[in-house]
């Protein structure tokens, strides 16, 4: 008996402690160890999976100086570059460029040219001529040309999926030349920015795409004209990129051999990695421990606007939020402010209305709901429910603690009003099929992040509130056709008239603000945490969560 | 039938025999130190979970109420061991986990009973093709890891408390129906039940009357530990969202949301952690102790 109370004290200290320290410090203490011999905390790579083949070395002591680590948060998805629509570009723009850069926000200039050199559109914005860069070579040897420009694009609008919509307006596309390519839109639209798309505008090898097809490229396979090729892919793990040494831009003293990808889906692990030195770079810790990073002179916080923001659609088929009152009475509801200062320290600003503070389109003047109870109770007893009494649902990405956090805190006001909020935690891909499954089966509040594939505000106003016969996107089930020719036609004019184009989408804004479509909650901060010896990195909201390698180095 | 003197007489005598068997059963029970401060334990959460409106200053926060202004204080006198992530007093949130954790763990252990006794007792009862039957259900049950499938169940029952508790209790049943089965099996060659058989006892009744009695025991002590299995089962699934939803409080739920913030402010996870750890121990002792007590051979020799 006395042996079995024994162990059953074990079996019990180890769960607890299993539970409570799932990956938890291979190193205890937070002395900023140099790089050691091994990545010790990996305990999100499943352990049925035999080691691949192709997994790579572990960096050794040595060669760590010329590698730089990026612990990332996310898998990634798809690494087709005509396909990809996700985290994969944190991969992609390391291997794939774009005809055009958006510079980061205070540049002087909007864009930088990178695979064109030089471009002009006719007056009205329907023909886009681009000067290609000379001497480029894809990373399989082939040349890169305007051949391979109308190649690429042509083919990512063939497939037609993720962000290839950005490409619609283009009717045809002409080789002029070896090194010019012209573009014949069927209505005007700015191709310059289109053409800097962090998703959808790579420019890839012809031959290795005819040749290979998508699954190649998700085994972990990239043919750009990039700085760095991927070398090697452990899915769901690890995945190596070294350098391309003739790369047209050139190689210097100080940059990296190589970029790791570490995946942890862990915000302990990943906060784990980069304390230890393991990790260079990474993202998506939990907030309520950056104060403590801060602290810290080997590590760097940075925080820096995005243009993401946090929105709660609503579901404007299905009874009662198909009432615009009832709507308004629960944009009238949530305490944005006390939130934002209080449970998020600051790491947000309230948004006015869905197009991001920095991005043209966006307007301070528009119209922002406050908390006012009152008039939340005022708004719903003109709506017919004095004393509230129904129940909506609302689903947020398990693990996402600000969205589950805001849950909380609105379930508790929305209680005030009478209204049962039920909060649900699920899977980002289950609650998204919920979404999607009608007005009637769909949740009632659906809160989504989005941000920009092109930096214009149809991006937002399209993909979220646009009449759809299919639902991908629009979540709010909305449908209003003064809205839609609105954006439309200001979509069409963003390429010769940009003035007029913002006004338009800021009346477009009015209109949903005023039907309370949605809860803007908050623009999101960027917040990314580095290695305090990494130099260089500059944060480009356009592209979300990627750190160009090539510009990097590592002070001695 | 009107009883005879002499009927009343043995009825008298069985049940003197009976009170002798508790009162050594009780006797030996206060013996054992371990099992006495395991029994104060779950009682002192089952009336925390149950009182906790009165126990706690701060109720509303035990619902879920946010109090965002004290976001994570460390342990002090106004919050005894701190305040989570929006606020609330751990030791409340505590208290009313209890009420989820604690009610997953005996109402698995009753549901599973539920099923599985009376099963087993047909089984090992009528053997035959019934037996057969009845045990390769159970076989299939149990070739499946316990827990997976209970997350597959309750992944697929969506995530809720009481499809928390049915994901948990059909994984559970096949053991009592084994156990209970090997019992029958036992028993049904007995010279008492052999008895009752010739003097024309019905099958029900043996089974109610005879059978089920003695199989009560070792049911009952498997059961004590296993409320404590149950509890983990309950929080590991809660843990990995498919459980109870916020803003309702429940120890596995409070270890997956303060897991993150466990290296600063381990006082959040580290509590629910506690809780679920002293209260797993206290029925496994609570269990060992009830199998000693009632198995004759080890109480007198304790």
């Amino acid at each position: 008996m006395k042996k079995k109370w024994l162990w059953s004290l074990i079996v019990g200290l180890l769960l607890v402690t299993m539970l409570v320290q799932c990956g938890s410090p291979a190193q205890p203490t937070a002395t900023p160890a140099p790089p050691t011999q091994e990545p010790s905390a990996k305990p999100t790579t499943p352990p049925t999976q035999p080691p691949a083949s192709t997994q790579a070395p572990e960096p050794t002591a040595a060669a760590r100086a010329n590698v730089f680590v990026y612990a990332h948060p996310t898998t990634f998805p798809d690494l087709d570059p005509a396909k990809s629509y996700s985290n994969d570009s944190a991969v992609l723009s390391n291997c794939y460029e774009t005809l055009t850069f958006y510079n980061p926000p205070g540049s002087k200039e909007l864009l930088k040219p990178v695979l064109a050199t030089s471009w002009e559109s006719n007056a009205d914005a329907t023909e886009w001529t681009f000067h290609l860069r000379k001497g480029v070579k894809f990373q399989d040897g082939e040349p890169f040309n305007a051949a391979a420009v109308k190649y690429s694009i042509e083919k990512t609008k063939e497939i037609g999926v993720g962000a290839a919509y950005i490409w619609d307006p283009v009717e045809d596309i002409e080789v002029v030349d070896d090194y010019t390519v012209k573009f014949h839109l069927s209505y005007p639209a700015p191709l310059d920015l289109i053409a800097s798309s962090g998703y959808a505008a790579w420019i890839y090898s012809p031959k290795a795409y005819e040749e290979h097809g998508s699954d190649w490229f998700n085994e972990g396979h990239c043919v750009g004209t990039g700085p760095y090729t991927i070398e090697s892919y452990d899915r769901g793990s690890r995945l190596v990129m070294t350098r391309f040494d003739d790369y047209w831009g050139g190689w210097k003293e100080g940059q990296f051999d190589k970029v790791v990808f570490e995946i942890s889906e862990d915000p302990v692990v990943l906060q784990q990695m980069i304390e230890s030195g393991t990790a260079d770079f990474t993202y998506s810790l939990p907030p309520d421990n950056l104060d403590a990073l801060d602290a810290r002179e080997d590590i760097v916080v940075y925080r820096n606007p995005s243009f993401q923001n946090l929105l709660g659609l609503l579901n404007t088929q299905k009874p009662p939020l198909d009432n615009k009152l009832v709507r308004q009475a629960l944009s009238y509801s949530f305490p944005y402010k006390q939130f934002i200062d209080v449970v998020m320290k600051g790491r947000a600003v309230q948004s006015h209305g869905p197009v991001p503070a920095g991005m043209w389109g966006h307007s301070d003047e528009l119209f922002q709901y406050y908390y006012d109870l009152d008039k939340a109770k005022q708004l719903l007893a003109e709506a017919g429910y004095p004393n509230g009494g129904f129940d909506l649902l609302y689903t947020y990405a398990t693990g996402d603690m600000d969205e589950q956090q805001l849950g909380e805190v609105w379930k508790a006001e929305l209680a005030k009003l009478g209204i049962n909020l039920k909060v649900q935690g699920m899977s980002w891909e289950a609650q998204w099929e919920l979404a999607k499954s009608g007005p009637e089966k769909a949740q009632d509040i659906f809160v989504m992040y989005w941000w920009p594939d092109y930096i214009s505000p149809y991006s937002f106003l399209y993909s979220m509130f646009h009449s759809e016969d299919e639902i991908l996107f629009n979540l709010a089930y909305y449908r209003n056709p003064k809205y839609d020719e609105l954006i439309d036609k200001a979509n069409e004019l963003s390429g010769s008239d940009r003035k007029k184009a913002e006004e338009l989408f800021i009346e477009a804004q009015k209109i949903l603000i005023d039907d309370a479509v949605a809860l803007f909650f908050y623009d999101v901060q960027n917040i990314h945490v580095a290695r305090a010896d990494i130099k260089g990195y500059v944060d480009n909201p356009a592209y979300p969560h990627v750190v160009f390698a090539y510009q990097l180095t590592r002070a001695r | 039938m009107a009883l005879s003197p002499n009927d009343v007489d043995v009825r008298a005598q069985r049940r003197s025999a009976r009170y002798q068997e508790y009162r050594l059963m009780l006797g030996a029970f206060r013996r054992d130190i371990l099992a006495l401060i395991s029994l104060v334990i779950i009682l002192a959460f089952v009336i925390g979970a149950i009182f906790a409106p009165w126990l706690t200053p701060y109720p509303d926060q035990g619902r879920g109420e946010p109090n965002i202004l004290e976001k994570f204080q460390p342990p002090s006198w106004k919050h005894p061991l701190g305040t989570d992530y929006l606020g609330r007093d751990v030791l409340a949130r505590i208290l009313f986990g209890g009420r989820s954790s604690l009610s997953i763990g005996f109402l698995v252990v009753f549901l599973a009973g539920l099923i599985g006794i009376p099963l087993g007792a047909i089984a090992g009862f009528y053997g035959g093709w019934i037996d057969e039957v009845l045990m390769r259900i159970t076989d299939v049950f149990l070739s499946f890891p316990p827990l997976l499938l209970a997350v597959a169940i309750a992944a697929a029952l969506g995530p809720s408390f009481v499809n928390t508790m049915i994901a948990i209790a059909v994984t559970w049943w096949p053991w009592y129906a084994r156990l209970v089965r090997a019992q029958t099996l036992s028993l049904r060659e007995q010279y008492f039940i052999q008895a009752a058989h010739s003097i024309g006892v019905g099958d029900l009744t043996i089974i109610l009357r005879h059978i089920l009695p003695n199989v009560l025991g070792p049911v009952l002590v498997q059961g004590t530990m296993d409320i404590g299995s149950a509890i983990l089962t309950g929080a590991a699934i809660s843990f990995i969202g498919l459980g109870v939803q916020p803003p309702t409080a429940d120890w596995g739920k409070m270890i997956s949301t303060g897991r993150i913030y466990f290296i600063e402010r381990p006082w959040f996870a580290g509590s629910a952690g506690a809780a679920i750890f002293l209260v797993a121990l206290a029925f496994n002792l609570l269990g060992d102790a009830v199998r000693d007590v009632t198995d004759p051979r080890t109480r007198r020799g304790a």
